[in-house]
């Protein structure tokens, strides 16, 4: 066990330092940088105070060196300096956190209230009405467009009852029921969507698992149909809900992109978009990164839980 | 009790012996999955829509009209217009152009190249899977939106731009699955049968095991297709995508949609509509393609 | 006889009525106390760092902060020299016919950290905007060096005096000295740090600078205006979705719009839904305008570059783009939004006011002669940057050009290449937004119009345009200086190195509870909040 979860984050830290180098790389493909966009504040552009401020951003430096500097810094600790406010990155970045996360929880937790019980509904009345009008309703929130519904419930609230939630962030200690309506509405739009794939991966496990011989016997053994179910059926239908639900956290957050834009909520997704567009290399990399570090950490989580769950699976194979 | 002549129990022997037509498939198909045949329908619409773009408009969609401007839905503007008097109904005709188009590249783009690296690691095996594996692990640990992000800032705005960023995340998730079902089929025995009899290792790959993940490739197209026109759509709204005049889908919700939405709903609802229906026709048929085509990746 | 008494007896008694109304509404008096949310179309630029930015997004959220010399009285309207009021100085005056500029500065005045405001401070600012030689301190960027540029010294012979030197006649300066883009640095500061924070003598103190969320303002206990400000705090809310912006407002979540950001429909839109609110059109200083590089083929051709002026229907722009939510006009702001602005009837004598098809036909007959020709188009290609109200004028004006023989193709340009690209010529035409700092043409035609400055995009140069821009500079008789003006305004679009295509409106809203927020005919010279205060 501890051998695997070694190899597993030995090799997570390959990964790692991998996708550091894609990162760098890609943002200096992209043409202009923060000088650019500097003198474009200033609506001109001057050769020389450009030179100046490069030299002042170590930007004159050749690419390597950054980039191994950039390294150095990681390991000590130091996440360096935004190019845009002149700040430890650190400081700018540790308040977005509470609120991703929580934003990013909540979401997991509405897909998995709609996905699993409706998957649950949907495989024991399969072929059904019901079936088919919860396969489509799962769909169809697969296929709008996350920053479209986030959209369409503003203009709507606004349009109907004269109201939006908060445009600023209200934290739950100074006002809890504003608070939640804030981060609820977010987390229904990101949760509908990440509750399809939960719902169909519930719904083809548990299918796949009630063909079963052991079900069968239990069934023909007398025991009731819902008891099957829910003890036999279901336990084994987990795992792979449980590397979905894993897999669904990456996703999600490709979805708060836009999500955190349209409600104007102060999180890592939105400042990841200013930053991209900034080319504020310090923000960019050390957010990517952190991301990165989190879908591998889940990755590990998500394994280790199927391999708790599932005593057939065997590590290190 | 009347007995048939033999000529005839014969052919109708003869006859259940024949493989099924193409429509006889395609109404069986219907028949046992009919939401994918709503999927299928949806889908070819679309198409058709994209193809006879030029027919099917009623306006330029390009051509700006000022006293036209908001104009509700009616006869002169099926679908109303924008603020500066654009058709919409021609505009998401054309966009349907953009989006299936960027969305096919690419889906297609990233699966061809996703699905060689998958084929050839998988084949290969030993250290070139590993390293590869890893390659690949870190194009799909960043989520698709950020990469295509980040991909396209650095590009910048224009369709081959836009198609090579959104192509990218999904290399590692094409190369995952032709990998998987590679090393299945390597395993088995005609395959080994053709390696003993001396045959090279490319025309193997090519011949053998190529073939049999037409269908995986096929099921994994049309899912890939569906978040491939999503994420044009949030890089056009964002602002990073498909550049005017191109009417795409996502830009025609960007900005004036969202400022005059309330005096001009339809400025909003028939994009994202357009939009959803797309992606959802993709994924019904994609849904029903697999079961159909795999019945082992349906738990997948 | 009779009739007339009863009639001067009505409009006396009409005068009382309205004298007493507008009494009424002027006496309503101020309330102390309360907050304002502020709407911010994105974060600040560049912090609080105005002379290193030339953004509305840094100079509006900064403009609490800090003091001017001298600035355009906040309740009034128009900026004219009539409107001219002191800010730190409290009185000034021109000495050796309009060569020198002294200011005798207000007394008891302290830096939001305590230290006290001198001449040194002045004079340390404008050293370091005219990059003096022996400047105590350097500004990264520098985008209004030019401004300052006939200033030969800059002294403080005591702690509350100052005097400007010039190098030659310029009763412009002033003006400049009055616009929201030239506030007073602290001397014992590092101008590096405005850009993550705010030491200023204005109504309020930066108490917070959320980055990418909000600024959060507090009010100056100390501030030199007894009795001001009226507000307790104030919240600049940073919303970079338009819809949700609009949403915001409309909700009452925030109480003041962005300077320059609801067009005319938008306006109408948010009329219907809550009536109550304020709304006041006023001019932005901010015009629509075509670049072309007159250094390279074809807009080295004068008739080619006229056909274009021709070719675009002005009124047809302001109906089509803005939805009648602009204004017609040439280099300067027109009247009666800007003081220097030509005449109606100089203006429809320009290309591109007249009847729409003669115009086009003119434009035609101007590319026949250059051998542009239906059967030989012109292609060329038009860079705009890639935002939406560019990619909107661009769409407009190429479908003009189409109409004349000019086949043109757009080509989205990113913020972060534009400027780069628009300075070193590397483009043939395109279209382009200038906003105005102040309303003063010693600002504009040296910025913009000036042979070798950097914001020239099109590289144009002529030496009797030149000439023109010295002399109206340095014309002290504002009539004769009007004239000038008149006939550099008819030769700077009769050469088309940059033609103007319209002046926007702005149609500013607040809520009716926001008081004496009066919004200027330019977006960057109102906001200084101290006499705004909040009912109910």
């Amino acid at each position: 066990m501890k051998t695997y979860v070694a190899q597993r984050l030995g090799i997570g830290l390959l990964t790692l330092l991998g996708m550091s180098i894609v990162i760098f790389g890609m943002l200096r493909l992209a043409p202009g940088d923060i000088v650019d966009i500097l003198f474009s504040t200033g609506g001109y552009v001057n050769p020389a105070e450009r030179a100046a401020i490069e030299r002042e951003l170590g930007l004159d430096r050749p690419v390597w060196v950054q980039y191994v500097e950039w390294l150095r810094q990681i390991v000590t600790g130091d996440l360096g300096k935004s190019y845009r406010y002149d700040l430890p990155a650190w400081e700018i970045i540790r308040p977005l956190i509470p609120v991703t996360l929580e934003l990013a929880v909540l979401s997991l937790v509405v897909s998995v209230l709609l996905g699993v019980p409706f998957g649950v509904i949907s495989a024991v009345r399969q072929d059904t009405g019901l079936d088919y009008v919860l396969r489509v309703f799962s769909l169809a929130g697969l296929s709008m467009p996350s920053f479209w519904l986030g959209m369409v419930i503003i203009l709507s609230l606004v349009a109907w009852l004269g109201w939006i939630p908060p445009v600023t962030y209200v934290s739950p200690t100074e006002n809890f029921w504003l608070h939640a309506v804030q981060f609820a509405l977010p987390s229904l739009a990101v949760g509908y969507r990440s509750s399809a794939l939960i719902m169909r991966i519930t719904r083809s496990s548990l299918l796949e698992v009630m063909r079963e011989d052991y079900i069968r016997t239990a069934r023909a053994k007398g025991q009731s149909g819902s008891v099957v179910i829910w003890r036999h059926a279901l336990q084994n239908a987990i795992l792979p809900v449980v590397t979905v639900i894993g897999i669904e956290f990456a996703f999600l957050i490709g979805g708060l992109v836009v999500t955190e834009t349209v409600f104007n909520l102060p999180g890592l997704a939105r400042f990841l978009v200013e930053a991209i567009l900034w080319r504020d290399y310090p923000i960019v990399q050390n957010l990517v990164m952190f991301i990165a570090i989190v879908v591998i950490l889940s990755n590990l989580v998500v394994d280790m839980l199927y391999g708790f769950l599932d005593p057939r699976v065997r590590y290190g194979n | 009790m009347a007995t048939r002549p033999l000529g005839v129990e014969v052919a109708g022997v003869a006859s259940a012996l024949r493989p099924p037509g193409a429509g006889t498939m395609l109404a069986r198909f219907c028949r046992k999955k009919p939401l994918g045949a709503i999927g299928g329908f949806l889908m070819v619409v679309i198409v058709l829509t994209a193809l006879l773009a030029n027919q099917l408009q009623t306006h330029d969609p390009i051509a700006t009209a000022a006293a036209q401007s908001l104009a509700r839905p009616g006869a002169e503007h099926w679908l109303g217009s924008d603020h500066l008097g654009r058709d919409i109904y021609s505009r998401i005709v054309h966009g349907a152009r953009v989006s299936l188009i960027v969305g096919l590249a690419s889906t297609l783009l990233g699966s061809v190249l996703g699905g060689f690296v998958g084929l050839l690691s998988g084949y290969i095996g030993g250290n070139t899977d590993l390293i590869t594996q890893r390659v690949m692990d870190i194009l799909q640990g960043l989520p698709l939106l950020v990469l295509a992000l980040v991909m396209s800032a650095a590009l910048g705005p224009s369709i081959p731009n836009v198609v090579v960023a959104i192509s990218i995340p999904i290399i590692p998730r094409a190369a995952r699955v032709i990998r998987s079902s590679v090393l299945s089929i390597r395993e088995m025995q005609y395959v080994e049968a053709a390696r003993a009899l001396g045959l090279r290792h490319l025309r193997i790959a090519f011949r053998h095991i190529l073939p049999n993940t037409i269908g995986p490739f096929i099921v994994l197209c049309t899912a890939q297709l569906g978040s491939a026109i999503l994420v044009e759509a949030a890089l056009s709204f964002l602002g990073l995508g498909v550049p005017e005049p191109y009417p795409s889908w996502g830009r025609m919700l960007s900005v004036s949609a969202a400022e005059y939405a309330q005096k001009a709903p339809w400025l909003v609802m028939f994009p994202g509509l357009a939009i959803s229906l797309a992606v959802f026709g993709s994924n019904l048929l994609g849904d029903a393609l697999r079961d159909t085509l795999d019945p082992r990746l349906r738990g997948a | 006889m009779k009739r007339s008494r009863t009639a001067s007896a009505q409009v006396l008694v009409l005068a009382a009525g309205l004298g007493l109304g507008a009494t009424l509404a002027s006496a309503q008096t101020p309330k102390s106390g309360g907050h304002l949310n502020v709407m911010l179309r994105e974060d600040l630029a560049q912090g609080f760092a105005v002379h290193e930015s030339s953004t509305i997004s840094t100079s509006f959220p900064s403009l609490p902060c800090f003091n001017n010399l001298v600035f355009f009285d906040q309740l009034k309207r128009p900026e004219t020299p009539d409107t001219l009021v002191g800010d730190l100085a409290e009185k000034w005056s021109w000495q050796d016919s309009y060569r020198n500029l002294v200011f005798f500065l207000r007394k008891n005045v302290k830096w939001h950290d305590g230290q006290p405001f001198t001449s040194k401070d002045v004079k340390h600012t404008f050293d370091m905007l005219r990059e003096a030689p022996d400047a105590p301190a350097k500004l990264r960027i520098n985008p209004r060096k030019d401004w300052y540029a006939n200033v030969d010294a800059v002294e403080a012979p005591d702690p509350h005096t100052v005097v400007f030197r010039l190098k030659r006649p310029q009763p412009g300066l002033l003006n400049m000295l009055a616009s929201g883009y030239t506030p007073i640095y602290a001397a014992h500061v590092n101008p590096a740090t405005y850009r993550t924070s705010c030491i200023g003598t204005g109504p309020f103190k930066v108490k917070e600078w959320r980055k990418g969320e909000y600024v959060d303002y507090v009010k100056n206990p100390d501030y030199f205006v007894k009795g001001r400000p009226y507000l307790d705090s104030l919240r600049y809310v940073v919303i970079k979705e338009r819809g949700t912006r609009i949403a915001a407002i409309q909700a009452g979540q925030l109480d003041i719009s962005f300077p320059g950001e609801t067009t005319k429909t938008a306006a109408e839109q948010l009329k219907k839904a809550v009536p109550q609110l304020v709304i006041t059109p006023v001019a932005q200083a901010v015009s629509d305008n075509i670049i072309m590089n007159v250094k390279k083929p074809p807009f080295d051709n004068l008739k080619v570059r006229q056909a274009v002026s021709y070719a675009i229907d002005r009124r047809g722009l302001i109906q089509a783009v803005h939805q009648g939510g602009a204004v017609a006009g040439a280099s300067m702001q027109p009247k009666p939004y800007g003081v220097w602005g030509l005449l109606e009837k100089d203006l429809a004598a320009l290309p591109g006011y007249g009847k729409a098809e003669d115009m086009k036909a003119r434009a035609r007959k101007l590319l026949g002669e250059s051998g542009v020709t239906p059967q030989n188009p012109l292609r060329v290609e038009m860079a705009t940057r890639a935002i939406a109200i560019y990619v909107d004028m661009a769409s407009f004006v190429i479908n003009e050009l189409k109409q004349v023989g000019i086949e043109a193709s757009l080509k989205q340009v990113e913020t972060a290449q534009w400027h780069a690209m628009a300075t070193r010529g590397d483009y043939q035409i395109g279209a382009n937004l200038t906003g105005l700092g102040v309303d003063e043409p010693d600002a504009n035609y040296y910025e913009n119009y000036a042979c070798g400055s950097p914001r020239n995009y099109s590289q144009y140069c002529n030496e009797q345009v030149m000439k023109m821009i010295d002399q109206q500079s340095q014309e002290l008789n504002p009539q004769k200086r009007l004239q000038m003006l008149t006939a550099l305004q008819q030769k700077i679009e009769e050469d088309a190195a940059r033609p103007i295509l319209d002046w926007k409106l702005d149609y500013y809203t607040v809520w009716p509870h926001v008081k004496n927020l009066v919004p200027h005919d330019n977006i960057y010279n109102f906001g200084r909040m101290a006499d705004v205060w909040r009912d109910k």
